[in-house]
């Protein structure tokens, strides 16, 4: 785990990508989607990895003053 | 990349895609004029074509087939004549289509036989119509005749009664000879108050004469010259009458009235009127005479009564037969009028179809241009090139439908004129096609954000409206639109439904997307899902109110979405804050990246490679050397473990960077970093170099495409040659046609003059807009942080100030109070947090692909191909109605 995580899935939505160019060969419109399947794809990598990365390495620790002490 | 995949960038595909619009062709067709119609009709059902206007220079009234487009304008007159008397009378009107009429095409012969039958409907339908009318007035007349006579025995009945009983005090109605007005002007006074009746005469003189005339009521007039005038009026002129006909009579008068309990419903009027039977006694004829006028003038209509109550009997009993009577007649003539108007129900929706399709057909006619020696037509209009085939096959079967073997001729012609953009949208793409659209249709051949749109505007949207429980909710919602849409279709022709059901797939994409982002925001209805572990531990043995605990570290990364350890943290909105912030640069570079580089499909197509070198390529250095230089420090910053320690145990960094302070030191004191803020060896000059890039594409951008043009201009100046003149003309008659051949024309060729000057300030708003647009643009994407802020914030707030105290509650109530709560959240959820919070979220990602994205690389100055089709033509009638 760690950041090499991104990479890897990162190689796999683009082996993704590069496999959506190749189907949709029976559509009416191919290229339509494709280009949904490969921008599908490379937001939702993006986004997540973006997520991954902001908590890889966090520089704020969570608080809380609300909690309630277990007894 | 293959040869196909080229060919697809440069546009020359043959497959149809909405990455560009279609290919266009001008075809020219020669139609013998015995077909045309049948022809014309074929189109209309294919809709493929787009008739240009061969004679916009004659006016609409000189055209050949006026007169046709004129019978057919009478014979939709007659139609909808017959459809409001359907509304009127309440007849049901058959949804039903007569296929085998409409759809085929029809002889003239049919047309004929179609039009005689509406006139007929037409003409008997008027005529019963005319008859009802009359009857009604006749009736009313009676019915108004009834009244008055009934009011005014009673009124007569009740002045008897009171002189009979001889009362003086009670309410009487006498006559007293005014010592001033003589005997001619003897006012009339009486003063009856009984609670719906009332009488005005003059108190005044009542009061200065005791003498007192009791006169026989029956005998009025022949006693002392005192004649009355009866009649009926609508009820709120009552006291206009009586003020007028007081003042302009001087008092001399005595009016009474009686309002008549039921509405009398008038033909004339859309409404049954309230009305008052009234009786005016005067003296003398010229009195009367004016009286009368008066009364006419403010609406009222006079009726003769006689003054001998057993003639007013016999006069009551004759009109109520002849009210009977009449009622018959007009109960008949009501069935006899639905009995026509059923026939016409069954059949009017065909026939209006019908109309409407051959009056679209003769005003498409018009357009051509007629061809006298040869007895054909001549039409020209844009197409697909991928429909000509299509279109031929239509021509084909039209010449059968005509029996004519004369065939029709399709001629592609070559020309250098702009052609309407098509672009063919499926149900899935229609609606973002119309988003782009609506900031403008692309040119032709120009790359169509539409392609793009499809996916990057649901997700734009779902960053602001990240919610797994709302985008559930909204994916829901449109799924069942799209399951049921046919049977939905319905909703289309609401005015405000139909936003949300043509835009069903746009809030479908808009529904999944949000559930994505939601599920990585980590909120369901603003609620945290553990999903998996959690990096962060709370301890168990410190904590209680106010005491501030630190979560501590486990080591692991959330896999999907934000830890949920941060949701009930008091400094989440720290983290969240940076981290959307983050994103939504981070987002935005690359969205603003892709509309850049679709500048190099539009340059390739267009063959313009100077937009590639000197156009696309600075502007891509420059992006990347502020803002792509941002995006590279805020990855860095983020895969950097700022608090390791080496092995000695010291902190390997001093502290994490502000990635802010570095881009704004970026500018301001170039080549130097501070220690402290120093993220990797180097940064200094590496800053350097590309704050010196940045600034050596902004005279790149500016000079070289203009001076590059330039020197070309001047070589082919130099070299002799001029410009290609304007108006060279593509005679196509190779087959010889002769002289009515319509002639292609060449449009001038779009090389204007060359003036250096309008290209500099061109290209020096270009630079301009664009330096400075790259960082406003990149700001402009915050928006995508601000709204999912908000958004998140708002369905916290919703969630704990409805919902949650009633969760928190104890005692008996606490069920009852559970749904109350649950029921205001739940609508409060729909009606707020998806229904208004989505509208905003979905117009800020519509500006960011308008402006942002759009003004990247799109022209957007095309004119949309609007083919000629029957099924638009019918939808735009069946709007107006």
């Amino acid at each position: 785990m760690g950041g090499a995580l991104v990479f890897w899935v990162g190689v796999l939505i683009c082996g993704l990508c590069a496999g959506a160019l190749f189907t949709f060969k029976g559509m009416s419109d191919p290229t339509l989607w494709r280009t949904c399947t490969i921008l599908t794809l490379s937001c939702c990598y993006l986004m997540w990895a973006i997520t991954y990365l902001a908590q890889l390495h966090p520089v704020i620790v969570p608080k809380r003053d609300d909690l309630r002490i277990d007894l | 990349m293959s040869s196909r995949g080229w060919g697809l960038l440069r546009g020359r595909q043959k497959t149809a895609s909405i990455f560009r619009s279609e290919v266009m062709s001008l075809v020219q067709l020669y139609i013998p004029s015995d077909v045309a119609r049948y022809a014309v009709s074929q189109l209309g059902e294919i809709g493929l074509v787009q008739f240009r206007d061969l004679n916009s220079e004659v006016s609409a009234f000189q055209r050949s087939f006026v007169s046709d487009v004129r019978r057919f304008d009478e014979i939709e007159r007659k139609l909808r004549y017959l459809h409001g008397q359907l509304e009127r009378s309440g007849v049901d009107v058959y949804e039903f289509l007569d296929d085998g009429f409409v759809g085929s095409s029809r002889g003239p012969r049919d047309i004929d036989d179609m039009e005689e039958r509406i006139s007929a409907h037409d003409d008997r339908v008027q005529r019963l119509t005319a008859a009802y009318k009359n009857l009604q007035l006749k009736r009313l007349e009676l019915l108004e005749n009834k009244y008055v006579l009934e009011e005014v025995s009673s009124l007569f009945s009740e002045m008897s009664g009171r002189q009979a009983t001889g009362g003086p005090r009670g309410g009487r109605a006498s006559v007293a000879t005014g010592a001033t007005g003589g005997l001619d002007a003897a006012p009339l006074l009486a003063r009856v108050d009984t609670s719906s009746r009332r009488s005005i005469g003059s108190l005044d003189a009542v009061r200065g004469h005791d003498a007192e005339i009791d006169i026989e009521v029956g005998d009025v007039g022949r006693d002392i010259n005192v004649g009355f005038i009866a009649g009926v009026i609508p009820r709120e002129r009552i006291a206009t009458l009586e003020r007028v006909l007081w003042r302009s009579l001087r008092g001399n008068m005595f009016l009474n009235y009686v309002d008549i309990e039921d509405p009398i419903s008038d033909p004339k009027q859309e409404e049954p009127v309230y009305k008052s039977a009234f009786i005016v006694f005067a003296h003398g004829a010229s009195l009367r005479d004016r009286a009368t006028k008066i009364a006419e003038s403010l609406g009222a209509t006079l009726y003769q009564v006689d003054s001998s109550a057993e003639r007013r009997q016999e006069d009551l009993i004759d009109t109520m037969s002849r009210l009977d009577d009449l009622q018959q007649i007009l109960e008949n003539n009501a069935a006899a009028r639905v009995n026509e108007l059923t026939g016409v129900s069954e059949q009017i929706n065909t026939w209006f179809a019908v109309v409407r399709k051959e009056k679209a057909i003769y005003h498409t006619l018009n357009l051509f241009n007629y061809d006298a020696n040869r007895n054909c037509l001549i039409a020209e209009g844009w197409c697909a090139t991928n429909d000509i085939p299509a279109i031929q096959s239509a021509l084909h079967l039209a010449t059968e439908d005509a029996g004519s073997n004369v065939p029709t001729v399709l001629q592609e012609l070559r020309t250098t004129k702009e052609p309407p953009t098509f672009i063919r949208t499926n149900k899935f793409t229609d609606g973002f096609q119309n988003i782009v659209d609506a900031y403008g249709v692309p040119k032709a051949g120009e790359v169509n954000p539409g392609l793009f749109t499809c996916i990057t505007f649901p997700f734009l949207f779902a960053l602001m409206f990240g919610d797994l429980g709302h985008g559930a909710l909204m994916t829901l919602g449109a799924a069942l639109l799209c399951v049921y849409e046919q049977r939905l279709a319905w909703l289309a022709k609401s005015e405000s439904l139909r936003m949300f059901y043509s835009g069903r797939y746009i809030v479908l994409l808009m529904g999944l997307f949000s559930m994505f982002t939601g599920l990585l925001y980590n909120d369901l209805f603003s609620r945290a899902m553990p999903l998996f572990r959690s990096g962060w531990a709370w301890p168990a043995d410190r904590g209680g109110e106010g005491v501030t605990v630190e979560a501590t570290r486990l080591g692991g990364v959330y896999p999907i979405g934000i830890d949920p350890a941060w949701h009930h943290a008091s400094n989440s909105l720290l983290f969240t804050n940076s981290y959307k912030m983050k994103m939504s640069i981070v987002l935005g570079v690359v969205h603003m990246t892709l509309g850049i580089c679709l500048q190099v499909p539009n340059a390739l197509h267009f063959r313009k490679r100077i937009n590639i070198i000197h156009v696309f390529v600075p502007q891509v250095i420059f992006l990347f050397s502020i803002f792509g230089y941002l995006v590279f420090a805020i990855l860095f910053k983020w895969s950097t473990d700022w608090y390791a320690r080496d092995a000695a145990g010291e902190l390997t960094h001093i502290s994490p960077p502000s990635l802010l302070n570095m881009l704004i030191y970026m500018f301001l004191s170039p080549g130097h970093v501070s220690e402290s803020e120093r993220m990797f060896r180097g940064q200094a000059a590496l800053q350097t170099v590309l704050l010196l890039l940045a600034l050596a594409c902004v005279p790149w951008m500016l000079l070289v495409k203009p001076l590059i043009l330039r020197r070309e201009h001047q070589k082919i100046v130099s070299e002799g040659y001029g410009r290609i003149s304007s108006h060279v003309r593509a005679s196509s008659d190779g087959e010889g046609l002769g002289a009515a051949v319509i002639v292609a024309e060449q449009e001038e060729m779009e090389e204007d003059d060359f003036d250096f000057a309008d290209l500099m300030i061109n290209q020096s708003i270009h630079t301009i807009e664009f330096c400075l647009n790259s960082i406003s643009n990149t700001a402009s994407y915050l928006r995508l942080w601000a709204l999912s802020l908000a958004h998140a914030q708002l369905s916290e707030v919703l969630w704990t100030m409805t919902f949650m105290p009633t969760l928190k509650m104890s005692g008996s109530l606490q069920p009852a109070a559970i749904v109350c709560g649950f029921a205001v959240w739940f609508v409060l959820t729909v009606g707020i947090l998806i229904g208004m919070e989505g509208l905003s979220a979905f117009l800020h990602a519509l500006r960011l692909h308008w402006v942002e994205f759009n003004n990247k690389f799109y022209d957007g100055t095309g004119v949309k191909f609007e083919p000629f089709s029957f099924r638009a033509v019918l939808d735009e009638a069946e709007e107006q109605q």
